[in-house]
């Protein structure tokens, strides 16, 4: 160590760098605040607009052309509806899928690439699409009808990618230190995958789901396309004309009369709580199951 | 005070009463065995045999081929789309390798434990269980898994915790949980891949002592590039060396030999650089 | 812990108190062959050696083999190296045996004196008290018995000093005098096994205290 080294003061002569480093906090932060700031504005607008009308009869009450009257239920069940059928329909698949293409598929081979290429792009298709191709394919060429079962069936394949994508994180999640004990305890490729990879994957898998679901039951474009009709006044059933929530929000915003603009954004809130409570229960899920390898 | 017949009885308890070698019984005969990722070979022409109840170690530097020439035993290498095996192991005068052989079935008589301890994410309990549900050896389960961990000198530490995560243990502990967890399907011989590298002083001396034991009723092949600890335990021990040729690193067997001899009057100087440490 | 190294251990000292066994035996033998002045006796003695060289041997190999294999440290290591030359002394010892017993054959016709085979017998029983306290004590790690050794020694040490005396006052008798030449070898032999003995119960001082001292100086 040189004599010249042992003098040089502790304190830092560069100051450049220190202001260069408190520039680009403040633009992280500014740009956090602009996330914030325009969320917080439209949560204070709907919330200010609707609250008031946020009671029983919005939830138990069908619409009706009086206001003071009107209310979301069929359409809330109709939601409701939609998103079991939506879990019973995409974690089936969903995880079949990823089970496939993690544990049992040849990656070297053509038809899986184009598998997997495919998945990513399915995952970007705008929801839109998924309504023309749902009309198309599923109300008119399969003969369903609009019905909820076709709107629950669109929706599937709307978010199917994604929680494929989510499927197979948490199964690439599952350390290959897990499966080769396994194997090296006798067990088949299916016992590995079902008894050790699978459960270990669940919390994942689920974590996925619920994300998946929340964003489906926000979705509008494809359940409109596919004919949820604005005025129903009945319970819906699988095999009947339905509408949702988001439409149903769609349709009061058209009204004109202004009560009808508060009672939506009060469906708003519903549909807003709706959404957060089913992201934090996957964040709940997420950390309560965290492993810790 | 007792006065011993022979002196010859000394020299053989000096060389750790290996018998001699027309009682040794072969568990593993192994013939030109060449291994290949692809078209680049890991291990090259690798000839010798294993005998039962013995602790067979395999020392060499890094890049040398013994993790890849142990994962043959038990097939494990069938898991890995490139890896090529040609050459033979017979395993008790059978072909490993046969056609009709099911890698299952190898697996649960040639067991193995790895370098980092890999404890499923579940209950100790499960995770000694899961061997003998999975092949349908589901009679006394309870009995079992005690006998297990008992062998692996883990009961008395988890005996009123079964139902706790396995990952709530210790490293050294967790080492010897999946060494019960082979022992639960009642193995013939136990492969052992670096077992105590990723371990502090004290559990490695414990899982030494433990093999010690072990040996008894099982054959132990065990990988370390710890050369001490193949000093200390085994009774056979095989020198891996690499050798480039052509710009390709392949491992090679130097030496196979009885402990004693490798570590006081090795015959090739290859071997005798490595245990010296004057290697490269 | 370290179940290989501690049997390896117990099974070297179990080793070395067998030969020290066998010592006995040789000291035994060929003492009853000088008291006797039996030659057979003696030639069996001589034979007998080829078992304590075969052990000694043996246990050698058994050090070389434990210190490359087991790296033993601190205690292990006093405890190996005090048996290696535990193993020496005892090897030596047998050597003088056969010596003694060669001795005696050269003159085993000629008729003792008396007195001189008495204070010999002496000796020799002397010299037997030491190697069995020697293993004794180091087998008992017992610092205080080893020393104790010391004394013993000094009685031999006396004893040979008196022989050699005795010796001198012999009457002219040519055979008489061999014998006389030869039993002061013998005497030198018995003395030099009690001295090794004592080198035995240094060992055992080693192995406890860790450090080597020589109980008395080279001047006594």
């Amino acid at each position: 160590m040189s004599i010249a080294a042992a003098n040089v003061p502790l304190q830092s002569g560069r100051k450049r760098g220190v202001w260069r480093g408190r520039i680009f906090v403040a633009l992280l932060v500014l740009s956090l605040l602009v996330g914030f700031v325009a969320l917080g504005t439209l949560f204070f607008d709907v919330l200010s607009k609707g609250v008031a009308y946020v009671d029983p009869v919005l939830l138990t009450n069908s619409p009706s052309s009086d206001p003071a009257v009107a209310g979301a239920r069929p359409a809330l069940l109709a939601t409701l509806y939609l998103g079991i059928l939506l879990i019973l329909f995409t974690v089936p698949i969903g995880v079949g899928t990823a089970i496939y293409l993690e544990e049992y598929a040849n990656r070297d081979r053509w038809y899986n690439r184009l598998l997997e290429l495919n998945i990513q792009n399915l995952a970007a298709v705008p929801s839109i699409v998924y309504g023309i191709l749902g009309l198309a394919f599923l109300v008119r060429g399969l003969g369903l009808g609009r019905v909820l079962l076709a709107g629950a069936l669109i929706l599937t394949l709307l978010v199917l990618p994604t929680v494929i994508i989510a499927a197979r994180e948490a199964i690439r999640a599952v350390p290959s230190s897990i499966r080769e004990g396994a194997y090296a305890l006798g067990a088949t490729q299916w016992q590995v995958v079902w008894r050790q990879v699978l459960p270990a994957a669940i919390p994942g898998i689920a974590t996925g789901s619920i994300l998946a679901l929340a964003r489906a039951i926000g979705e509008t474009a494809p359940l409109i396309l596919i004919g949820a009709l604005t005025f129903i006044s009945f319970n819906p059933t699988a095999m009947g004309p339905f509408t949702a929530l988001p439409v149903q929000i769609y349709n009061w915003t058209k009204l004109p009369d202004p009560e009808f603009k508060a009672l939506a954004a009060a469906a708003i809130i519903v549909l807003l709580i709706m959404v957060l409570l089913l992201n934090a229960g996957a964040i709940w899920l997420r950390n309560r199951y965290q492993k810790r390898w | 005070m007792n006065i011993i017949e022979t002196p010859v009885q000394l020299a053989q308890q000096a060389e750790r009463q290996l018998p001699s070698a027309e009682h040794r019984e072969v568990v593993f005969d192994v013939s030109a065995l060449t291994v290949s990722y692809g078209d680049k070979p890991a291990l090259k022409n690798v000839s010798l045999e294993v005998y039962r109840n013995f602790v067979t170690a395999f020392i060499g530097p890094s890049g040398c081929g013994k993790s890849t020439f142990i994962r043959c035993f038990n097939r494990m290498n069938d898991l890995i789309p490139s890896a090529a095996v040609e050459g033979r192991i017979l395993y008790h005068g059978e072909d490993l390798y046969g056609a009709h052989v099911d890698p299952v079935e190898v697996r649960r008589r040639i067991g193995m434990v790895f370098q980092k301890p890999n404890p499923f994410p579940k209950s100790i309990h499960a995770n000694v269980a899961f061997g003998p549900r999975v092949l349908g050896m589901t009679n006394d389960l309870d009995g079992r898994v005690e006998r297990a961990l008992q062998q692996a000198a883990l009961w008395d530490e988890v005996e009123d915790r079964l139902d706790e995560s396995a990952l709530s243990l210790s490293g050294g502990q967790q080492q010897r949980l999946c060494i019960a967890r082979c022992l639960a399907v009642e193995p013939d011989v136990l492969l052992m891949d670096e077992p105590a590298s990723a371990l502090d002083p004290i559990s490695t001396t414990r899982i030494e002592d433990l093999m010690h034991e072990l040996k008894r009723d099982y054959t132990i092949v065990i990988v370390t590039h710890n050369m001490q600890q193949a000093a200390r335990i085994a009774d056979m021990t095989a020198f891996f060396s690499v050798e480039v040729d052509e710009g390709q690193r392949s491992g090679l067997l130097v030496e196979y030999a009885a402990t004693p001899t490798i570590f006081t009057k090795p015959a090739d100087k290859r071997t005798e650089d490595y245990v010296t440490g004057r290697f490269g | 812990m370290r179940i290989s190294l501690q049997e390896e251990l117990d099974q070297l000292e179990a080793a070395l108190q067998e030969e020290g066994a066998l010592v006995l035996r040789a000291l035994r033998g060929c003492l009853n062959a000088l008291g006797r002045q039996d030659a057979e006796l003696a030639d069996e003695v001589v034979a007998f050696d080829d078992e304590v060289d075969e052990t000694y041997v043996a246990i050698e190999e058994g050090i070389q083999s434990l210190l490359a294999r087991q790296t033993p440290v601190a205690i292990d290591l006093r405890n190996v190296l005090a048996v290696l030359h535990i193993n020496l002394h005892l090897e030596r010892m047998a050597d003088y045996c056969v010596t003694v017993a060669k001795l005696t054959k050269l003159v085993h016709d000629t008729p003792p004196d008396e007195t001189l085979a008495e204070a010999l017998e002496d000796m020799g029983n002397r010299a037997k008290e030491m190697i069995q306290a020697a293993l004794d004590s180091f087998a008992n790690r017992d610092v205080e018995s080893a020393e104790s050794l010391v004394d013993m020694d000094e009685l031999i040490d006396r004893a040979n000093r008196r022989v050699v005396h005795q010796i001198l006052s012999l009457s002219a008798d040519p055979d008489l005098r061999e014998w006389g030449l030869r039993m002061l070898l013998v005497s030198r032999c018995l003395e030099r096994i009690g001295d090794h003995a004592v080198d035995i119960g240094e060992q055992t001082a080693f192995l406890v205290s860790g450090q080597f001292r020589e109980f008395t100086d080279a001047s006594h």
